[in-house]
């Protein structure tokens, strides 16, 4: 590799939401200019102006190399070297539309979306290799609250690709002192864990909405890593996957924290409240609620057995016994299992 | 530059494929290389049988091999290993390296189809016709898909024509199809043993085949026979490779690859970008063969279901190597009405992304590819192992994906299959051993209840052509499952001596299950059978119970 390559090299980050903000910031340190796009105009010319991202609550500051746009034909018409990708599952399929002829070919790509596609239950890796021709593709994956991350604390994340160098290119751009960032070739695992703790986080919330300890929690917990690892298998992925940061390390992140977004909204379903009422008071998207949905159909579909995701559902789908149905997991019969 | 420059451009390259060899091998000690190349060529001699087909061969292979041992044994320091490296390269590369002999060719096409059309009009009905309704061989195959821009390809950059494989009858008839399509002739790997017949060897040695040998399996072969393909491709030589690697023993479509070959054609591209070639571009065409029957299908599905195909990887006296048998097999093809049924698949670039007309790969969303900038990485166009590793298995996963999407499907692969899929239903605890091994009277089903089977699978089978997901043969187009039935009865393993579908009074039954289950192979992994909804398993694999899905 050239020498300076990435220090004359232009980013473009796809989505100003908090997580894209902070990897906006960590890249725009290593190369010459960083570009964030956000649907909204006024958003763009706030962050603009304000050096800060969407979620005002964070301390982040924008770097004077980070410029936001919200025009996609900025994108279109400029060249860059890198694109990382922090858009809802939900946006991917349109937005990959619009932005396939922004690419010559050579550019890098990792996506940080944790959640599937819908109705056809693809990985996002899978969406923009049918919409995109760039072929080097990864994911970014790991414990990584990003009102943590604003506040500069330490954490990990792992960049997974079949191709090498977007591997090198995720650590050139992101690793720093304070952001490990791990290598992986398991793109199949990372996506798949990244989209599956979003159901058990959910889980756990709502535990503790019920106001539960840390025994049911752990339990859960536990349980939910052996039935993540169990579906993403018979997907192709590799178990030692959930071993490691994106998967074992995230559910721990995301289950654990009131800063997690889906944990958020189990624990208010565990106080009572109505999804609609939970989800109008937030200003992110909760991919669980959608990835829940997707899951529980396609393991009923193919006959995996699921129980905590779909007494996620029934909690989702405000069934009466939804309460029970998340402890009645503690009252079944014994079984034998060695991890 | 084509095959028909074959003599101008043969000493060039050997020396080419000489060089990149000892170039690929400049990393590692010279000595070392000789030393693991020589254990893998010892184990090979001592398990080479004698034939006076190959004696002389084995001994040039023999003396050399002990040349080599003396010097790794001897204490001289000054013993130049470097040189002996290059001997050993040459050596192969001499003999992978074939011929080309434009009269030979030129003999051939013209001689071959007027000795096809005497057999074919001798065992023709028609031959009691008046000699103008006479019959040509190119009558009987029937040829689909991009053939005219595989023509126009040609012309772009080099052509690397990928097809299943079922039969050694699979190179005569693409040789001769190239032939009909008015293309010039292709470059392709042939195994050793058939250049071992002094018949057949004569005309291979001459028609562009060069050797692969695959008893070889050390690197420093291996290492040869990839330059040697890079070369011929660069050189525009058109060429061809069984991806498979081999023939299918199952009879169902190749569903893995080998890919070490396959990226011999990525390499070549690169190097024409880097030496900015004219033309650089090396287009891969995949290519699906249907047969209403295999010449070699008894010892392949015996060897498949002894799974002695895992041990014994080349099968070397099987119908294929008895000229009778070969004489027999087209008697008996021209005898029938049977047709062979060839689609040229869309054509693709190196990276697996569709081409146009113009030679142009249309990505997602319309876009067009730059290959140069494919290969290009942090702004420096060149080779890269890991990433082009990566390229090739993806280009790997979309041949596999265009062999399935551009089957064509003929009426002898569906009523095997509606056949075997009656006697798994009358038999559903059976394992595939079991039901391969039932009585002549437990193989009786009742015509109408294989109709009823047929019937499910037509429509199965239309839901997936109106998709793209497989394509028909001409003979299958406006056919009732009735008129399907009986056409494929009438056609199916005509050849073998046995019935493999009978009629008897209202019923069917089979003479050898086995063939049965061969010809009904090719049309697994299109999720047909209903026993499919039990077992999770990935296409062409075998399930638990033994059968392909």
């Amino acid at each position: 590799m050239p020498k300076d390559f990435w220090r004359k090299s232009r980013v473009v980050v796809l989505g100003g939401g908090s997580f894209g903000s902070v990897l906006a910031q960590l890249a725009s340190e290593r190369c010459r200019e960083v570009m964030i796009y956000v649907r909204d105009e006024a958003q763009a010319r706030s962050m603009n102006s304000t050096r800060s991202s969407l979620d005002h609550q964070s301390n982040l500051v924008l770097g004077p190399n980070i410029i936001t746009v919200s025009d996609p034909n900025r994108i279109l018409e400029q060249r860059f070297e890198a694109m990382l990708w922090c858009l809802p599952a939900g946006a991917c399929r349109e937005a990959a539309r619009v932005f396939a002829r922004a690419f010559r070919g050579d550019e890098i790509l990792i996506h940080a979306t944790k959640g599937l596609e819908e109705n056809s239950i693809k990985r996002i890796s899978e969406v923009l290799r049918e919409e995109i021709p760039c072929p080097r593709i990864g994911v970014l994956s790991g414990p990584n609250l990003a009102s943590e991350l604003a506040l500069g604390e330490p954490a990990a994340t792992v960049v997974a690709s079949h191709f090498p160098e977007v591997v090198d290119a995720g650590i050139e751009l992101f690793h720093h002192s304070k952001f490990r960032v791990y290598r992986g070739t398991d793109v199949v695992g990372v996506e798949w864990a990244g989209a599956l703790k979003n159901i058990y986080a959910i889980a756990s919330g709502a535990l503790h909405g019920f106001g539960y300890g840390m025994n049911a929690k752990s339990f859960m917990v536990t349980r939910s890593l052996a039935e993540m690892a169990k579906f993403a298998v018979s997907r192709g992925a590799q178990e030692r996957t959930f071993m490691g940061l994106a998967g074992f390390g995230d559910l721990m992140a995301t289950c654990l924290s009131p800063a997690s977004r889906n944990f958020t909204v189990g624990y208010r379903l565990g106080l009572g409240e109505k999804l609609p009422q939970i989800l109008e008071s937030m200003s992110q998207v909760a991919e669980g609620v959608r990835t829940t949905a997707i899951v529980v159909k396609e393991a009923r579909a193919t006959g995996v057995s699921m129980p905590i995701a779909c007494a996620v559902q029934d909690l989702i789908d405000g069934k009466a016994d939804s309460k029970e149905g998340l402890v009645s997991l503690l009252n079944r019969a014994p079984i034998s299992f060695d991890h | 530059m084509s095959l028909e420059d074959f003599s101008y451009i043969r000493p060039d390259l050997l020396r080419h494929t000489i060089a990149s060899t000892l170039k690929d091998s400049s990393a590692f000690d010279s000595e070392k290389v000789l030393t693991e190349a020589l254990f893998s060529e010892k184990q090979r001699l001592n398990r080479e049988g004698f034939s006076w087909l190959t004696f002389l061969r084995l001994k040039r292979d023999r003396s050399l091999w002990q040349a080599v041992r003396s010097d790794l044994l001897s204490s001289d320091p000054l013993i130049d290993f470097r040189a002996r490296l290059e001997q050993v390269v040459s050596h192969f590369a001499n003999e992978i390296c074939g011929n080309f002999s434009e009269t030979v060719y030129r003999l051939t096409t013209k001689s071959l189809p007027l000795g096809f059309n005497f057999l074919l009009n001798a065992a023709s009905v028609k031959t009691i016709l008046p000699w103008k309704f006479q019959e040509a061989v190119s009558d009987r195959i029937e040829m689909q898909g991009e053939i005219a821009r595989l023509r126009k390809l040609s012309k772009l950059g080099t052509v690397l024509l990928v097809p299943t494989h079922q039969s050694h009858m699979d190179s005569v008839l693409i040789g001769y199809i190239v032939y009909l399509l008015g293309l010039p002739p292709v470059a392709y790997g042939a195994g050793l043993n058939l250049f071992s017949n002094p018949f057949l060897g004569f005309f291979m040695n001459n028609l562009g085949a060069y050797t692969v040998d695959r008893k070889k399996t050390g690197e420093l072969y291996k290492r040869t026979l990839k330059n040697y393909s890079i070369e011929l491709l660069r050189q525009r030589v058109h060429s061809l490779f069984f991806p498979g690697g081999g023939r299918s023993r199952s009879g169902a479509i190749e569903s893995k690859l080998k890919l070490g070959l396959l990226g011999t054609a990525l390499s070549a591209e690169i190097k024409n970008y880097q030496e900015q070639r004219n033309q650089p571009q090396v287009f891969i065409v995949p290519m699906v063969t249907s047969y209403h029957f295999v010449l070699e299908a008894g010892s392949l599905i015996e060897d498949y279901l002894s799974e002695a195909g895992r041990h014994r990887f080349i099968i070397t006296n099987d119908e294929a190597s008895q000229l009778s048998k070969v004489v027999k097999f087209f008697w008996h093809l021209f005898k029938s009405r049977s047709r062979m049924t060839v689609r040229i698949g869309s054509p693709m670039d190196v990276f697996g992304n569709i081409v146009d007309d113009h030679g142009k790969a249309i990505g997602p969303n319309g876009t067009t590819i730059d290959p140069k900038l494919w290969v290009t990485s942090c702004g420096v166009l060149g080779p890269d192992a890991k990433r082009d590793r990566e390229y090739v298995r993806i280009l790997g996963e979309k041949i596999v994906d265009r062999f399935y999407k551009e089957h064509p499907v003929l009426s002898s692969s569906l009523v095997a299959y509606a056949y075997f899929e009656s006697l798994r239903k009358k038999h559903p605890t059976l394992e595939l051993y079991a039901l391969l091994r039932l009585t002549q009277s437990q193989r009786v089903v009742e015509r109408t209840y294989v109709l009823q089977i047929l019937e499910r699978i037509m429509l199965k089978i239309n839901r997936s052509y109106e998709q793209g997901l497989i394509q028909k043969s001409v003979t299958l187009v406006g056919q009732s499952p009735t008129q399907v039935l009986e056409s494929g009865i009438e056609e199916l393993g005509l050849f073998h001596g046995v019935s493999v579908v009978k009629v008897r009074d209202d019923y069917l039954t089979s003479e050898d299950l086995s063939l049965l289950y061969y010809y009904r192979n090719r049309l697994s992994g299109y999720d047909l059978s209903s026993h499919r909804e039990l077992i999770q398993i990935s296409p062409g694999v075998i399930d638990a119970q033994g059968f392909l899905a």
